[in-house]
């Protein structure tokens, strides 16, 4: 869709190199969340958790139940979301790093919008995909 | 046989001409809204040609009212009170306005089209704000991930602004971004300079317009920008200042010092700089060359992710506790912060809490 | 053609229905039908379209292209008198009722293709129907397309897609279910044929 594309809200746009359409990456990556067992809003509701944790810590860096490494990095202005509905979400930046597996995520507060509401993981190599399956195993 | 045919064709075109006629008769009386006239604050008249929206109409006048979004209805930063007319309240823009708002008659104007006579009223501060056309003059690698970038303005143009004040940037189609976007920066230099600017801006992941400075802009480029914008600026006391930043938000006080150095002060600063590691510092020299011309600056900068080198000589951690040091009198101090809200409001907290400075002496310019 | 006007508006909603009879229209139908607000505004408006649309092709048909021997080219003309209409009528949206312009407007130029009005001012021309016989047949064509969109918004809300099979999600299941709809509406075709 056309919000989605490369240099309309982010400069990479959110599809990556992906071919499908955003409904079926949608699709795709739901019944991997049934597969896991897991619901896109778990997921958001886990990504605010460490970002507001951030937050708390005032964006330093900050550990979380021991073994999460979290910072945010906020910056002036905010991003609409590409789906045809108002609001717009600030401009944080928010890394979690399992110190455990070394496995590192970075999203923004629109990710986790995508996430809880349109259960948008973003297309293949965007640069802030989050694979669902990744997410689970790391996160939880 | 022939004949037919083209007796047919002229029939066909002229069944497609009488219809484009239609159209374009109908676009003209329905489209056409005449000169209507726009009444700002009860003072002053401008005559436009109606159909457009009141963002744009006014845009067109010299008259810029803040847009982050370029008029597309998602940012909000549009809002204006309309007196008289304006039409009913269009679903493009509940989303940004308050049930408050709603009743005070306050309107998105990027979504209220002027058909018809309307009134509005806006700040004085916006009769200041203007298009500005200007060349890159220089740009400077401050880190990795930071440039200073001089805009030298175009012959004849001078930009009236208060040290603190931000402005709004347009990109220019490059790569694979097709439109412009908008995008505010604070300024870095001082307003003694009126005939050029100095932007700070840090590179962002995916971010459109700092992509395009760190990538394609150039010395000799030309580039468009609206402005002054903003509330954020310094206040002329006696009193000792605090300033506080972090990132990028060094660059409205570096403006401020640099006009302080201009006019000459005796007031104490201090300025803490919260950065990640040595390598997110910048600006060293110039805090250095502050710190010996005034009689009382002291320049702190403070690391939250030092590496190992780093804990040994500078203030790492938090900032607050440094504060101390800084205040005096909390009744004869003002604070000047600018970055991230957390940083904001925890430095904020801490400032009335613990060191007992009034609220309404703390000055913040947030970046979320 | 002898079938009263008034037969030929239930008709054309039951038993000729324009799209799980004859399935016109399909693209939109199959696209909007996602939520049940968008679904009703789509309805309304291609309701709308088609009635003036066919009355004003009958016009065009019995008192331009007939007399001028130039039927042929009926295709195009019919299709640009659409497509003029469609346009004329989103100015007149935007001038006199903005806030039903943002609403409806986006849905619009989808109207233009949509291959029912089409089909519509064609069936009309084919059967040789009168003016009042055409208006009496857009009007339940058209409330019929919306009768279906709506039926299938509705269905579709229920929907629980997880219990679909991967392969026929979104387009697949919703054709299954305008098929079974259609075979539905066969049981309406003993009460009066208009073919």
């Amino acid at each position: 869709m056309a919000r989605m594309q490369p240099g309309v809200i982010t400069y990479s746009g959110f599809l990556g190199k992906d071919i499908r359409d955003y409904g079926q990456i949608i699709a795709d990556d739901e019944m991997v969340l049934e597969e896991l067992g897991k619901s896109a809003e778990e997921i958001a509701d886990r990504l605010e958790f460490f970002q507001q944790m951030s937050f708390d810590a005032f964006e330093a860096s900050t550990m979380v139940e021991k073994i999460y490494d979290v910072n945010t990095e906020v910056v002036r202005g905010y991003l609409p979301c590409p789906f045809m509905h108002q609001g717009v979400y600030r401009k944080s930046y928010t890394t979690v790093t399992n110190t455990k597996s070394g496995k590192s995520f970075t999203y923004s507060a629109l990710n986790i919008h995508l996430i809880r509401v349109h259960h948008f993981f973003e297309g293949k190599e965007s640069h802030f995909r989050l694979e669902p399956r990744e997410l689970v195993a790391e996160l939880f | 046989m022939l004949s037919r045919i083209f007796q047919d064709i002229g029939l066909m075109s002229a069944i497609g001409v009488i219809l484009a006629l239609i159209m374009v008769l109908a676009q003209r009386w329905l489209s056409n809204y005449g000169e209507v006239t726009i009444n700002i604050n009860k003072k002053r008249d401008l005559v436009v040609t109606g159909g457009n929206s009141l963002l744009s109409s006014l845009a067109d006048k010299q008259i810029f009212i803040p847009s982050a979004c370029g008029g597309r209805g998602t940012c909000g930063a549009c809002k204006c009170k309309v007196l008289e007319g304006g039409g009913p309240i269009l679903p493009t823009e509940k989303p940004q306005l308050s049930k408050e708002e709603m009743a005070d008659n306050i309107r998105l104007s990027c979504q209220v089209k002027v058909k018809s006579d309307i009134a509005i009223q806006i700040p004085e501060e916006i009769f200041n704000i203007r298009r500005f056309h200007s060349v890159i003059e220089e740009i400077i690698d401050y880190t990795y991930d930071i440039k200073g970038v001089t805009f030298k303005l175009e012959e004849g143009q001078s930009i009236d602004f208060k040290a603190g004040q931000y402005v709004q940037l347009e990109t220019k189609p490059y790569g694979k971004v097709k439109q412009k976007a908008i995008r505010a920066y604070s300024i870095s230099s001082k307003p003694e300079f009126n005939n050029r600017i100095q932007l700070i801006i840090r590179l962002v992941p995916e971010g459109i317009c700092t992509t395009w400075v760190h990538t394609a802009l150039k010395v000799g480029d030309k580039v468009d920008f609206t402005g002054p914008y903003g509330d954020f600026y310094l206040r002329d006391n006696d009193a000792d200042i605090l300033f506080v930043a972090g990132g990028s938000g060094s660059a409205p006080i570096k403006s401020m010092l640099e006009h302080l150095r201009e006019v000459g002060t005796s007031r104490k600063m201090t300025y803490f700089f919260g950065a990640r590691t040595t390598k997110d510092l910048y600006l060293g020299d110039e805090m250095r060359d502050f710190e010996e011309y005034f009689d009382d600056f002291t320049y702190v900068p403070v690391l939250s992710h030092p590496t190992e080198e780093d804990n040994l000589q500078g203030k790492t951690g938090f900032l607050m506790p440094y504060f101390k040091e800084a205040i005096r009198d909390p009744k004869n101090t003002e604070a000047y912060l600018c970055g991230s809200p957390g940083m904001i409001a925890a430095v904020t907290k801490s400032l009335i809490n613990d060191y007992g400075i009034a609220e309404g002496k703390i000055y913040y310019d947030s970046f979320g | 053609m002898e079938i009263s006007a008034f037969v030929l508006f239930w008709a054309a909603i039951f038993t000729g229905n324009i799209l799980l009879t004859y399935f016109l229209g399909m693209c939109s139908y199959l696209s909007i039908s996602k939520e049940i607000e968008s679904a009703f505004g789509l309805g309304i408006a291609v309701a709308f379209v088609l009635i003036v649309t066919s009355a004003l092709n009958w016009l065009v048909y019995y008192y331009i292209l007939f007399p001028f021997g130039i039927v042929y080219l009926q295709y195009i003309v019919f299709i640009i008198v659409i497509a003029a209409f469609v346009q004329f009528l989103e100015l007149v949206i935007e001038r006199y009722t903005p806030a039903l312009y943002y609403s409806l407007g986006i849905f619009l130029p989808l109207i233009t293709v949509n291959c029912a009005i089409l089909g519509v001012g064609l069936f009309m021309i084919i059967r040789k129907y009168s003016f009042i016989q055409t208006l009496a047949f857009s009007a339940g064509s058209g409330i019929g397309w919306l009768l279906a969109i709506l039926m299938l918004a509705g269905i579709r809300r229920k929907l629980k897609e997880k219990m679909v099979p991967a392969g026929l999600r979104g387009a697949g299941i919703s054709l299954i279910i305008t098929g079974i709809m259609a075979l539905g509406f066969i049981g309406f075709s003993g009460i009066v044929q208009i073919q």
